[in-house]
């Protein structure tokens, strides 16, 4: 299955069991409304730890109604996120999401040596934009996250992604690694990278995906660039994910997109035991409920 | 002030001057059906160089009436690359465009030191004018095309160009925002530093009048609301005429999303030479080459 739209994420969190996510420092403002929309529309439950009187002070204010929310007390932010993570390790929550907290704070906890969310593999971000001139949804990996990944970090990276997308119904999904340029040029290490991973995808040392690299942008997501260019590729003008050079690059894909061309967004941390919901203030009211039904399709 | 593609043709025919544009390997479908439409509306002459029998032929096909430019005939791209550069460099073309050739091959010949067109010390750097329909002005981006990672110098130079270009379009006060993935000077991100020294370097006038500020995000650089969201002060304040980026992996992506998914029509040309330079790639419609040939139009005369 491939994703044509991001409501499309709805159908998959309806098959399944209802997933838990626990919000961590929750007298957030910027976070309950999502959350509670996505509470009400059955795509999560949610388990709300913070403040209990600022989280209610909150909802009062927006006129939200919780009767039924399960709200933990829990003043100290710092406690409370321990607390969230804490629950997420013993499995009594499916997606942990960020409040009130600073990203890095959190980050601290998700990877505690003892009771953090640790795998083995890298955390890195994951994103799913809708926009009305492709023919389906894109994925953008990582746009957020990590600053300069290594050739072993975008290894990493793609499997987090892939595994990803495999959870939300992909089989093999077709993977453009960016480039300014679709040839491969010894002085921008991006196209170099590209080539050692589409020649480790075809030896089966990536596995489950289909790798082409490197790509331009327009020959990643346009058949007739592609074409033009006398390109052949599996991979180009059908692109399902994307893996960008660096976070310099990627953060301006990512704000292209949702600026200048209006798209639709979704995006959590994979690499973690769980997924993990990370908004900022900039995002819309939809980006973060769509943020939330992406990580509960996710979590299975 | 020229505030959309159409504009700059408007602005270019009011002049009532022609530029003589010299076009290397012509024999092209869309590069001599742009150079046809501007000849026709009056404000360019073209001489096409390169095959001679290929150019009629093209010709031919667009029921386009040869006549209508000087052509000269050329053995080889190389010879043809050459011959373009050499009659800008002689005076009697104002304006070179690529056409069939190999951009390596074209470039090569615009920047030999003896016969090509570099302006001794400059870099040579691509700025786009881009129209976009969810952006409320036309947007200058540099560099598009030429430098992979441009060390400061050569940043100070192409903000130098996208002001100059974004001042004949009739912008006073450009603003211009340095991009970066955030808006903290950090370790973490080399380019960082450039910027912050470049912000004092305009707060002492080295770059005329213009407003410079960096690093920005694309949102505190284009969003009028991003700024208040974020708490940052910027005097761009989401209002950027000019985006200068760090890479050609971060401008290269960009512009395509823009071409690609938010409906974006591009115009650009070369600087760092005597005279304009069109390079555009084979793949671009008749329209955006058209675009192009206005715009170099417009630098010319000024």
């Amino acid at each position: 299955m491939v994703l044509k739209s991001l409501s499309d994420l709805r159908k998959i969190v309806a098959g399944g069991p209802m997933r838990k996510l626990v919000l961590a420092a929750a007298q957030d403002q910027h976070s309950l409304g999502a959350v509670i929309r996505a509470w009400k529309d059955n795509i999560i439950e949610p388990i709300l730890i913070g403040d209990k009187e600022g989280i209610q002070n909150i909802c009062a204010s927006n006129n939200y109604d919780i009767e039924g929310l399960r709200i933990i007390h829990e003043p100290d932010m710092d406690m409370a996120v321990e607390m969230s993570v804490k629950m997420v390790s013993n499995k009594q929550a499916d997606v942990l999401m960020k409040g009130k907290i600073g990203t890095s704070t959190l980050l601290k906890h998700v990877l505690n040596k003892e009771w953090g969310l640790r795998t083995g593999s890298l955390l890195s971000h994951f994103a799913l934009f809708e926009v009305d001139t492709y023919h389906k949804v894109i994925a953008v990996t990582d746009v957020a996250m990590n600053i300069a990944p290594t050739l072993k970090d975008k290894i990493s990276i793609i499997n987090n992604s892939v595994s990803c997308l495999t959870k939300l119904g992909y089989v093999m999904p077709k993977v453009a690694v960016l480039g300014a340029v679709e040839m491969v040029n010894e002085s921008m290490e991006a196209t170099l990278d590209a080539a050692l991973l589409s020649k480790m995808n075809q030896r089966d040392q990536i596995k489950n995906c289909i790798i082409d690299g490197p790509l331009a942008f327009d020959n990643a997501v346009s058949l007739e660039s592609a074409q033009h260019k006398g390109i052949r590729s599996e991979v180009a003008g059908d692109t399902d994910l994307l893996l960008m050079p660096d976070i310099e690059v990627g953060n301006v894909l990512y704000k292209s997109l949702v600026f200048f061309a209006k798209a639709k967004v979704a995006a959590v941390i994979l690499g973690a035991r769980v997924p993990i919901v990370l908004t900022s203030r900039s995002d819309s009211e939809q980006a973060k409920y769509d943020s939330i039904l992406l990580s509960a399709a996710a979590s299975k | 002030m020229i505030c959309s593609l159409d504009q700059l043709v408007e602005k270019v025919l009011s002049c009532k001057k022609k530029q003589k544009i010299a076009v290397a390997s012509a024999q092209d479908d869309n590069t001599i059906s742009a150079i046809y439409r501007a000849v026709n509306e009056g404000f360019a002459e073209g001489i096409l160089v390169g095959d001679l029998s290929s150019i009629n032929e093209t010709c031919r096909k667009k029921d386009i009436d040869p006549s209508r430019f000087s052509i000269i005939g050329t053995e080889s791209d190389t010879e043809a690359a050459r011959l373009a550069v050499h009659l800008a460099k002689t005076g009697d073309a104002d304006i070179i465009m690529k056409g069939l050739v190999g951009t390596d091959i074209f470039l090569r010949a615009v920047i030999d030191k003896e016969k090509g067109l570099l302006i001794p010390g400059a870099a040579l750097a691509y700025v786009g004018a881009v129209e976009i329909p969810s952006y409320h002005k036309l947007l200058f981006l540099t560099d598009l095309a030429v430098i992979p990672f441009p060390d400061m110098n050569q940043k100070i130079q192409m903000a130098e160009y996208s002001l100059e270009i974004a001042r004949t379009f009739g912008i006073e006060k450009p603003k211009i925002a340095l991009v970066g993935a955030s808006e903290k000077v950090s370790p973490h991100f080399p380019n960082t530093a450039d910027y912050a020294q470049m912000c004092k370097m305009a707060a002492e006038g080295k770059f005329g009048d213009c407003i410079m500020d960096g690093p920005l995000d694309l949102f505190l650089a284009c969003d009028k609301h991003s700024p208040e969201i974020k708490g940052v002060r910027t005097p761009v304040n989401g209002d950027a005429d000019i985006l200068l980026f760090p890479s050609l992996e971060s401008s290269n992506p960009f512009y395509k999303s823009l071409m690609l998914f938010a409906g974006g029509e591009i115009a650009g040309l070369i600087r760092g030479t005597t005279k304009p330079v069109i390079v555009m790639s084979r793949s671009e419609s008749e329209k955006s080459k058209y675009y192009c040939i206005a715009m170099s139009c417009l630098m010319a005369q000024n």
